[in-house]
């Protein structure tokens, strides 16, 4: 027989190194004669779109196109490092990096333009679609580009910066519990629905709703892309995903045999993205990489013992294992 | 040595070959088309994957000396940049790429699908790409793009 159920998990969870680890991105910016402008840093997309993101930020600051942006990254002979592309890091830990970077860069530039237009404070320049000028007065304005090139050709000036940003964690105290190892924190919260099939023991997921506070989603087709890859990898950990030990040799080192969900296996996704600032982040944003995959695993255990009744203890989630939960409790003992 | 005849993209190919190749070493080697990735290298996961005579293949465990006489489409022979196959236009505008290493035989997957069903169900899209495994995006996006790809195909 198919049994449905309906499941809740909760996840919080503490993004970057933690624990006292120094927690250092760093990033360099050029401005260009042709109104582009060029992000510098270790900081390596590995596919979520971290590259993306800094081109967004430089843009957004710069009164450009994100295209207009190009991104040099992950290359140790000319990129400033920016710690590993790991702990749901990059977007907040090295974005706020290139936001320092280019914002350094952007206050020359608005000196430079000051001086220029005659303006009593840097903070009178506006930089916008590609123009630069005095805010609220369109007569006096030029293309960035003009005006870039006028400077170092002219006066010799250059817009270049550099930046770090360094993310506050100070070590737990092993004796008290005291400390603040991570800031800041993610929060996710996904429900699963998911029929079980009391004859096979299979399991099929349905559908998953995965509601994220992210702070702010800087680039909402990433956002959506981070929670589909991490439900898919939770209902991989939650059903299938094993690694077999023996004497210290993983037995199922092979795609044949270590299952990871295909494209039938992934249900239905709704996103709810939540959008709650965040003080510290670039423009609100913190990260979303890993809390994405966490609250699906509880999720389908939950949903699991909603629908027949059994609880299980030890993932994956496997046939044999519900079967024989299932056993356990026609037999009157108390199951999983 | 053994003589080796095939098509690729469209292009007549004759080679002089080891009898014991596999043809993603031929590709990739001989051919230079290092469009077609190695993934797990024993037919499991489908990056590797190429059509020949019309239906996909893990190259990675066929021989090379197989495709004698046969007719094999890569990645190189669907699209490129100025002129993206429907398939890869639909990739990028739903933002189905994340890593990349999958998409080659992903698009390939899709191509050789709606070549021979171009209004597929949604059970026909999963069904067709499961072969294909992919660690990055969840598939969700892939198969939304699949499905734009037959509509822009089928023209509704």
């Amino acid at each position: 027989m198919k049994k449905r159920g309906t499941g809740l998990g909760c996840t919080w969870y503490g993004t970057g190194y933690g624990n006292g680890f120094p927690d250092v991105s760093s990033a360099f910016v050029e401005i260009h004669d042709d109104g582009t402008a060029a992000v510098l840093t270790g900081a390596v997309d590995v596919g979520q779109g971290s590259s993306t993101v800094f081109a967004q930020i430089a843009a957004e600051e710069l009164g450009l196109r994100p295209e207009d942006i190009l991104v040099c990254s992950g290359d140790t002979d000319v990129t400033p490092d920016s710690g590993t592309t790991a702990a749901t890091r990059q977007t907040y830990n090295t974005g706020n990096a290139v936001l320092k970077a280019v914002r350094q860069a952007k206050l020359r530039l608005q000196e430079f333009g000051a001086r220029k237009f005659s303006c009593p404070s840097p903070e009178g320049i506006e930089l916008k679609d590609g123009m630069i000028g005095v805010r609220g007065d369109p007569s006096r304005s030029m293309p960035l580009s003009e005006l870039a090139w006028e400077a170092r050709l002219l006066h010799g000036e250059r817009f270049i910066s550099a930046s770090s940003f360094t993310a506050q964690t100070t070590a737990v105290n092993l004796e008290n519990g005291q400390g603040a190892p991570y800031w800041p924190y993610a929060f996710g919260c996904q429900a699963a629905e998911v029929e079980v099939d009391t004859d096979t023991g299979t399991v099929r997921v349905l559908k998953i709703a995965a509601a994220h506070d992210l702070g702010r989603a800087v680039n909402l087709t990433q956002v959506e892309g981070q929670i589909a890859g991490g439900v898919a990898q939770g209902v991989g950990y939650a059903l299938l995903e094993e690694v077999e030990l023996a004497e210290g040799r993983i037995k199922n080192p092979a795609f044949a045999r270590y299952l990871i969900p295909t494209a039938l296996d992934v249900p239905e996704i709704e996103s709810m993205i939540v959008e709650e600032p965040e003080d510290t982040g670039p423009y609100g944003a913190k990260g979303l990489g890993e809390p994405a995959m966490l609250p699906t695993i509880a999720a389908i255990i939950n949903a699991i013992d909603a629908a027949v009744g059994v609880r299980i203890t030890s993932l994956p989630a496997t046939p044999e294992k519900i079967l024989a939960a299932l056993a356990e409790k026609q037999r009157g003992g108390s199951g999983g | 040595m053994v003589e080796l005849e095939l098509t690729v993209n469209g292009k007549a190919c004759m080679l002089k070959i080891e009898p014991g190749e596999r043809l993603i070493d031929v590709l990739r080697q001989r051919l230079g088309l290092t469009g077609t990735k190695e993934g797990c290298g024993e037919g499991e996961c489908g990056a590797c994957t190429v059509i020949m005579d019309g239906r996909t293949i893990n190259s990675c465990v066929v021989l090379a000396i197989q495709a004698h006489g046969r007719d094999i489409t890569t990645i190189e022979g669907v699209g490129n940049r100025i002129r993206p196959h429907p398939v890869q236009r639909a990739f990028v505008e739903e933002g189905a790429v994340q890593c990349g290493y999958c998409t080659p035989g992903m698009v390939l997957a899709a191509k050789a699908l709606l070549d021979k069903n171009p209004d597929p169900s949604p059970q026909e899209i999963g069904a067709a790409m499961s072969g294909n495994l992919c660690r990055c995006t969840g598939y969700d996006k892939i198969l939304r793009a699949v499905q734009r790809a037959a509509r822009e195909v089928t023209g509704t």
